[in-house]
């Protein structure tokens, strides 16, 4: 699917989109306000020498895009560089094609970042690997720590409810803590992407 | 009503937004086997689940087989142990 001016003003802007939410808009704006973009990362994306036009696929049902479409969003709002439209991935399918994770996979969200012709210039899809990688290290010492949390891929309606509680909260905690790193490598992840622009 | 309270456990990713599929999936079994059922417990959790467990046997597991589970495989599990 070719994306051109046309098709990607068809697109809702950010803030349409969390109008539009059926679900998770506090949490979409919590995470906005809990993005921290360091002075050199907002220079490198203000320095960017023209807009860049920003296609998201996006569900309001997705965790990753509760967690890392807000930090676009805010790249977008304090750098004035970044041209957003979001698109809801089960009403576009023709453009998730073009997008898949490992060529099979409609993983969410997906930032496309195209250039004043529609050149695309790259695109990000779900969440870093760095972040999947440190989370896994992260549950895999919680279930290490605790044998009563029994095996890190075994059924959790077996806990009893109380060690189920325990397990939840200590899942959450590790969400909680790496949430700062995370923010860090999309931020790095993207400036990395549309730096290929001023290059 | 059976003697042995048969027990289904839907554990789905609350994050995810899951509850449409787990609640169709539990009013499916209700309308099923009705009595015939001891509970159904519907587990709220994390990380993109969406597991069925009948008698503490595993029938379905998003990580497993990919994607929701037909209603009729879960129904057929839960036929067996009728029976």
């Amino acid at each position: 699917m070719k994306v051109d001016r046309a098709r990607f003003d068809q697109g809702m802007t950010y803030d349409d989109f969390k109008a539009q939410m059926t679900r998770n808009r506090e949490r979409v704006e919590e995470n906005e306000r809990r993005v921290d973009i360091s002075p050199n990362d907002l220079a490198a994306f203000r320095g960017l020498p023209k807009p860049i036009h920003t296609l998201v696929l996006a569900e309001d049902w997705c965790g990753d895009v509760i967690a890392n479409l807000p930090v676009l969003a805010r790249l977008a709002q304090e750098s004035g560089k970044l041209d957003v439209r979001v698109f809801l991935r089960d009403q576009n399918d023709d453009i998730m094609q073009g997008y898949l994770n490992q060529g099979q996979y409609k993983s969410i969200p997906v930032f496309v970042f195209f250039d004043g012709d529609f050149r695309e210039i790259g695109h990000w899809i779900e969440r870093p690997a760095s972040v999947t990688a440190l989370r896994a290290k992260r549950r895999a010492e919680i279930f290490r720590a605790h044998p009563e949390f029994g095996a890190p891929d075994g059924p959790v309606d077996q806990l009893p409810e109380d060690v189920r509680a325990r397990l939840s909260t200590e899942l959450q905690k590790v969400r909680d803590e790496t949430t700062p790193f995370a923010n860090a490598e999309v931020i790095r992840e993207i400036r990395e992407l549309v730096s290929r622009v001023a290059a | 009503m059976t003697a042995t309270a048969h027990k289904v456990k839907i554990t789905y990713c609350a994050e995810c937004g899951y509850e449409s599929q787990t609640l169709d999936l539990a009013r499916s079994l209700m309308l099923e086997f009705g009595q015939r059922l001891g509970s159904i417990e519907l587990i709220p959790w994390e990380g993109g689940t969406f597991d069925v467990s009948v008698d503490g046997e595993l029938v379905h597991s998003m990580s497993r087989e990919g994607g929701f589970p037909e209603h009729e495989a879960v129904k057929r599990a839960v036929r067996a142990r009728l029976s």
